[in-house]
């Protein structure tokens, strides 16, 4: 049960989590943020002309900076292949704090762009996440082909500088992150810069709503979303998402409600004889049911423990399943709420329908069962 | 309370006493009001015990004997309170205890009235003492009392090393040997027993009969058995047959 909201709980908030820990204030975007029909994982990059209204932005009083974030669909393929693969290629100018690198190295700026002539030096270094490096089978240092068409892709050689969980997290699919001006010019979108959204990180002593209400009133084509907004935008087209994680939530709770009264019933039913004989003897009603409720509780405090104990081994063990299977890191999630959740309703439910089993025996004739 | 070894035979007032006690049970259900109606007709009944009278006196083994479907557990059951007769009476020291309500009948067996059935079943969770002090439990003894008390009774079948053991852990007679001692944990004027080494080896059996041997120096055993064995420890046979008692003496 804790294993079963554990996971249902990790998809209702993963994403959530995912851009919490991006350390974005505000998120701007030119309309509605949804998976593109065409694509392996991208967004939608409608946010045209990103690296001149991010500056823009940048200007305004209270923002520390804007960036611009672009998703494209992109194909990928090694030396030692001739098949491509899909994935999302993330453009992000320079890595940044906010782009956590595991192992290698993290992207060094974007240099290429070279102020909007695109005529600097190509870094042509890439970082993938974990399930892209099995899907290729590469590793730091290797070589890599990357491009918005198998022609283009022929042409860009670049190499693997590091591992980053980050953008597959956020996306829950398997990335390839790059510099935005190379992601630009891989996909031959250089000329209208697209971007899904342009992250924006406000100053510390800055009211967020203040600068929000400026922003979109300044930029009223655009829409200015707050963190959670911007979650709500991105999951509002995700329905089934939602549903999946609901859905398992309640499953849990269901199936450990089920569970215990089943266990339990099984168990009174087992010892019907037992209590039979004590009735007989003169055992009253209510220290029969007294002795069965003693046994629910019992049941339900070992088995609320047990599993309270044993869940941190079983979701360390789903969460590297569910990574080998989906590339998807930490979605199983420990909580302590759902813990005492499960404990609660073993020992609650436990006692409850031990107590109804007891109360059903004591009105059985003793004779009945024996 | 126990009655410490009189001469049963003579000129104590009976235990317990049945007179033209008849039991009769319906097999299935009523047709209800509605099936009445519409022409349903009453469930065949049978006559587990017919008419039968029989007084047994403090101190006396009882042996009821006969093949299975003769009625002697039902007997049993009817001179324990655990059924009411049909007809008749069945009197526990002077008093008809057909006429008391359950719950009253329920007190009576807890104080006055030890059973010990075939099969053993005692509670799976609890320790062997546990077992047997849940009767005392019912007494409103307390715990200390209750503890001391169920580890005497079970020094005296011989169980006193196993006090802490789950009936899971204990052998088949060991598990009987317990329910001997729970039956007799509070000290009981009467114990019944039906088929009380019906689930044993012989010489497990064997070990249980010396155990009711002693127990009969006490008190007043009523023996339910069709096995020759078990019945050779009693005082008096009772053989019944189709329900009604066909011949009873001394053994």
């Amino acid at each position: 049960m804790t294993l079963l909201a554990g996971t249902g709980v990790g998809v209702l908030e993963t994403g959530g989590q995912q851009f919490d820990a991006a350390d974005r204030d505000l998120w701007m975007t030119a309309g509605e943020t949804r998976l593109t029909p065409t694509g392996g994982g991208g967004f939608e990059n409608t946010l045209y002309d990103s690296r001149n209204v991010s500056a823009a932005v940048s200007q305004q009083e209270g923002v520390r900076n804007a960036v611009p974030l672009a998703f494209e669909t992109v194909y990928v393929t090694t030396e030692d292949r001739d098949e491509f693969q899909t994935f999302v290629g993330s453009g992000t100018p320079g890595g940044g704090s906010s782009v956590q690198v595991i192992e290698g190295e993290s992207l060094d700026g974007d240099p290429y762009y070279a102020g909007g002539t695109y005529d600097g030096e190509r870094t042509n270094d890439v970082l993938i996440d974990q399930e892209t490096a099995r899907s290729l089978d590469v590793e730091v240092g290797d070589t890599v082909y990357v491009g918005g068409s198998h022609a283009a892709a022929r042409e860009n050689e670049m190499t693997v500088v590091g591992i980053s969980p980050t953008f597959g997290q956020m996306l829950g699919t398997p990335t390839v992150v790059m510099p935005l001006s190379e992601l630009h010019q891989v996909t031959g979108s250089t000329q209208t810069e697209p971007a899904t959204f342009i992250t924006i990180t406000l100053e510390d002593d800055a009211d967020s709503e203040v600068v929000q209400r400026e922003l979109q009133a300044q930029y009223p084509e655009y829409e200015i979303r707050s963190n959670q907004e911007q979650l709500d935008a991105v999951l509002e087209e995700q329905v089934l998402v939602l549903a999946a994680g609901f859905t398992l939530v309640v499953l849990a709770v269901g199936t450990g409600i089920a569970l215990t009264v089943n266990l339990l019933g099984l168990i009174i039913y087992q010892q019907r004889q037992a209590f039979a004989v004590l009735k007989a003897q003169g055992i009253s009603s209510s220290l029969l049911i007294l002795t069965v409720i003693g046994q629910g509780l019992a049941i339900g405090v070992i088995g609320g423990v047990l599993g309270g104990v044993l869940t941190p081994a079983g979701v360390a063990l789903l969460n590297r399943l569910t990574t080998a299977v989906v590339g998807f890191d930490g979605l199983v999630q420990f909580e302590p709420r759902i813990v005492g959740g499960s404990v609660a309703i073993a020992v609650v439910i436990g006692t409850i329908a031990a107590a109804i089993a007891g109360w059903r025996i004591s009105r059985t004739p003793p004779l009945e069962h024996l | 309370m126990a009655i410490p070894a009189p001469d049963h035979r003579t000129t104590h007032p009976p235990i317990v006493a049945a007179t033209n006690v008849t039991k009769v049970y319906t097999r299935g259900s009523g047709p209800g009001r509605f099936g009445r109606l519409l022409g349903r007709s009453e469930p065949p009944t049978v006559e587990a015990v017919s008419d039968v009278s029989l007084t047994i006196q403090p101190g006396e083994i009882v042996g009821l004997a006969g093949p299975s479907g003769s009625g002697k557990s039902t007997l049993l059951h009817l001179l324990a309170g655990l059924e009411v007769p049909t007809e008749g009476s069945v009197q526990f020291q002077q008093t008809d205890i057909a006429s008391y309500s359950t719950r009253r009948r329920t007190r009576l067996r807890l104080e006055e009235i030890g059973i010990v059935f075939q099969r053993f079943h005692l509670v799976d969770s609890l320790s062997a003492r546990a077992n047997v002090a849940l009767p005392l439990v019912e007494l409103g003894v307390g715990r200390r009392k209750r503890r001391e008390r169920a580890t005497e009774m079970l020094d005296r079948v011989g169980l006193g090393d196993r006090l802490g053991h789950k009936p899971g852990e204990l052998s088949g007679g060991e598990q009987q040997r317990v329910a001997i001692a729970r039956a007799l944990v509070t000290d009981p004027a009467l114990v019944v027993a039906d088929e009380p080494t019906g689930e044993l080896d012989t010489e497990t059996g064997e070990q249980i009969l010396a155990e009711f041997r002693r127990v009969a120096t006490e008190r007043t055993v009523v023996l339910a058995s069709h096995d020759r064995e078990t019945l050779a420890i009693a005082d008096r046979i009772v053989r019944l047959h189709d329900g009604t008692i066909v011949e009873q003496g001394d053994e």
